[in-house]
C-alpha cells in the first residue's frame, strides 16, 4: 500500500502544528592525531534566527560565527550560520556538553579519543556517546534483524533514495517491516516501563502478585491487551477496564492512583525533550572502521533521533589508521640485515 | 779434498762462534718495534666489513635470537595489514551516501509520536505544547479519519485498473517524482 501522499500531507500538518524555530544542524568533528578537534556546525534555518537555547548542540559566544543565506531551488531563502571552533582535547568538548543551555541539553552526551602505537601504525579512536535514556526498556536489536537494523539507523536521505530506487519495493516492505517491529518495541517499552515505576511505587504496600517479577511475567498479555485497544486506551484506562484486566479487581481499585502516577512518569521519560541533528566525523589517515555511514570523501554521518538512545546508549565511533613510515623503513632494513647474514653463513659453511 | 773440508768446516765454526759487529743498533730496534707494533688488519677491507657486521652469526643463540625477531615482525606486519584490509573492504560495502543528510523529521516517526500520545493518556510535557489540547485533539481525530478516507480511496483505486491507470498518468504530469499507486 502506497500512502507516501497521505504521510506527507500528515507530516506537513504535524509539521505546522509541532514545528519549532529550532534549525536543521550538522556537526562536523574534524579529529586531529593530537587528540584537539576541530568542531564545525552549520545551521540552517528558514528564518533569520538562531537562539542558543534552539540549537542542538552546545555552541557560545567563543565560536568563530559566518552567516550567509541562500536560495534554494524551490526559490525559498535559507539562512545559514556556520560556527567552528579548535577543542584542545575531547575534555573540552565534554565540559561543553556538561555546561550545554541548548535545546538538548537534558541529554547526556560524550565525547572519547584514544590514540593508540602499533609499531607499524598508529590507530586513532574517537567516539561521541549519548547515553541511554529509560531505565526499564528493551534494546530495539530484540525487536530488528540485522537488515531492519541498518535500515532503523540509516539516515532518511537514504531510506527515501531506495525506497524510490530500483529495488523500491524490497526497501518499502523492509519499511513497513521495521515500522511493525518498532512499534511492537515501543509498545513493550511503554509497558515495561510502567510496570518498573509502578512496581517502585507499590513497594512494601503490595503482594507477592504486583512485584516486578510477577507483572514481568505477564508483561506481553498486557502489550496484547493495548495493542488491541490502542484506540480506546484513553476510556478504558480511565474507567479502570485495562487496570482490571491486569492486576486483578481489588489491586486495580486499590493502586488506581499509583497506577496513574506511573503513567504520567512514564509519559514523561518516554517524551524526551530532543532535537533532531546529523553528526559527521573526519578522521585522520586512512579510515578503517566505523558504526556509521560513509561518504565517497571518508566523511561518516549519523543521524541523531531520541529513539537511537532510548533504551541502550547510542554510540557514534571511528577508527583510523597512519602508517608509521619510519617503522616500515627500520623494519625492512632489519630484515635485510638478518637476511644477509644468515646468507653470508649459509655460503661461508658451504 | 780432507785439508779442504776441515778449513771449510773450521771457518764456518769460527764464523758461528763469532758476533755480529752492529753499528746502528738503535736504528734496528725501531724498526722491529715499529714492524711488531702495527696492528694487523687495520686496513679497511671488504671482507674485514663483512665480519665485522656478521660476526654474529657465528654465535648460535644471537643468530638464533635475531631470526626469531625477523619472523616476529614479518608476522605482525601481516597480521596487521591483513585486519586492516579486511576492515577496508568490509567498509568499502558500506552505504554510501553523496548529498547531505536532512534532519528533518519523517513521516513513520510523526506516526509512531502520535501512536505514544494516544497511548500514553494523552500528557505532553507542557514545555513541548505549542497548542491547546483540544485543537490536538481535534487534530488527531482529523488525521484518523483522512487516513480512513485514504485507505477507501487507495481501496476503490485498487478495484478499478481503468481509474489506477488514469490517476498514475494524472500523477506522471503533475509529479516527476514517478509516484506508483
Amino acid at each position: 500500500m502506497k500512502n507516501k501522499s497521505f504521510k506527507l500531507i500528515v507530516s506537513l500538518i504535524i509539521m505546522m502544528v509541532v514545528s519549532c524555530d529550532e534549525p536543521e544542524t550538522v556537526v562536523t568533528n574534524y579529529v586531529h592525531t593530537d587528540g584537539s578537534v576541530t568542531r564545525k556546525i552549520e545551521m540552517r534555518n528558514t528564518k533569520n534566527k538562531f537562539e542558543l537555547s534552539d540549537i542542538q548542540v552546545p555552541i557560545d559566544s567563543t565560536w568563530t560565527v559566518k552567516d550567509s543565506c541562500e536560495i534554494n531551488v524551490k526559490g525559498d531563502t535559507i539562512w545559514i550560520r556556520r560556527a567552528v571552533k579548535l577543542f584542545k582535547n575531547v575534555d573540552d568538548i565534554n565540559l561543553s556538553y556538561r555546561n550545554d543551555s541548548g535545546a538538548n541539553r537534558e541529554i547526556s552526551r560524550k565525547a572519547a579519543f584514544r590514540k593508540k602505537f602499533k609499531w607499524f601504525n598508529t590507530e586513532y579512536s574517537f567516539s561521541e556517546t549519548i547515553d541511554k535514556q529509560l531505565s526499564f526498556g528493551y534494546p530495539v536489536k530484540n525487536f530488528l534483524n540485522k537488515e531492519e537494523l541498518l535500515y532503523f539507523y540509516s539516515p532518511d536521505n537514504v531510506k527515501q533514495e531506495k525506497e524510490n530506487g530500483p529495488d523500491s519495493l524490497k526497501f518499502r516492505a523492509l519499511n513497513e517491516s521495521v515500522k511493525l517491529n518498532t512499534d511492537n518495541w515501543t509498545y513493550k517499552n511503554l509497558v515495561s516501563m510502567w510496570i518498573g515505576e509502578f512496581a517502585k511505587l507499590t513497594e512494601g504496600k503490595s503482594g507477592y502478585d504486583l512485584k516486578m517479577d510477577s507483572l514481568k511475567a505477564h508483561e506481553d498479555e498486557f502489550v496484547s491487551l493495548i495493542k488491541a485497544n490502542e484506540k480506546t486506551f484513553d476510556s478504558l484506562w480511565a474507567n479502570g477496564f485495562l487496570l482490571k484486566e491486569f492486576l486483578g479487581e481489588a489491586n486495580a481499585l486499590k493502586y488506581k492512583t499509583e497506577a496513574d502516577t506511573a503513567l504520567s512518569v512514564v509519559t514523561r521519560n518516554y517524551f524526551i525533550d530532543f532535537k533532531d541533528y546529523s553528526v559527521r566525523i573526519a578522521m585522520p589517515g586512512k579510515l578503517i572502521g566505523t558504526n556509521g555511514f560513509v561518504d565517497s570523501t571518508d566523511l561518516l554521518l549519523w543521524p541523531v533521533k531520541s529513539d537511537y538512545f532510548l533504551t541502550e546508549p547510542y554510540e557514534m565511533w571511528a577508527l583510523s589508521k597512519i602508517p608509521n613510515r619510519w617503522a616500515w623503513i627500520v623494519s625492512g632494513l632489519f630484515l635485510a640485515f638478518v637476511l644477509t647474514g644468515v646468507t653470508i653463513r649459509v655460503i661461508k659453511k658451504g | 779434498m780432507k785439508p779442504e773440508s776441515e778449513k771449510y768446516n773450521k771457518v764456518l765454526e769460527i764464523l758461528r762462534k763469532s758476533k755480529p759487529l752492529l753499528n746502528s743498533t738503535e736504528d734496528i730496534e725501531n724498526k722491529v718495534v715499529a714492524r711488531i707494533s702495527r696492528i694487523p688488519g687495520s686496513e679497511i677491507t671488504l671482507t674485514g666489513i663483512i665480519d665485522f657486521m656478521f660476526g654474529w652469526v657465528y654465535i648460535g643463540w644471537v643468530r638464533r635470537s635475531m631470526i626469531a625477531a625477523s619472523m616476529v615482525l614479518v608476522m605482525v606486519f601481516i597480521y596487521q595489514q591483513s585486519v586492516v584490509l579486511k576492515r577496508i573492504n568490509y567498509l568499502n560495502r558500506q552505504i554510501v551516501i553523496i548529498e547531505g543528510e536532512t534532519t528533518t523529521t519523517p513521516a513513520d516517526e510523526i506516526e509512531r509520536r502520535i501512536m505514544i500520545y494516544k497511548l500514553s493518556g494523552r500528557i505532553l510535557p507542557s514545555n513541548r505544547l505549542i497548542i491547546s489540547e483540544k485543537q490536538l485533539d481535534q487534530l488527531l481525530e482529523s488525521v484518523t479519519e483522512l487516513q480512513g478516507k485514504y485507505k477507501d480511496l487507495l481501496n476503490l483505486i485498487q478495484e478499478d485498473p481503468e481509474l489506477k491507470n488514469y490517476i498514475e498518468k494524472k500523477l506522471k504530469e503533475t509529479d516527476h517524482t514517478g509516484i506508483k499507486l
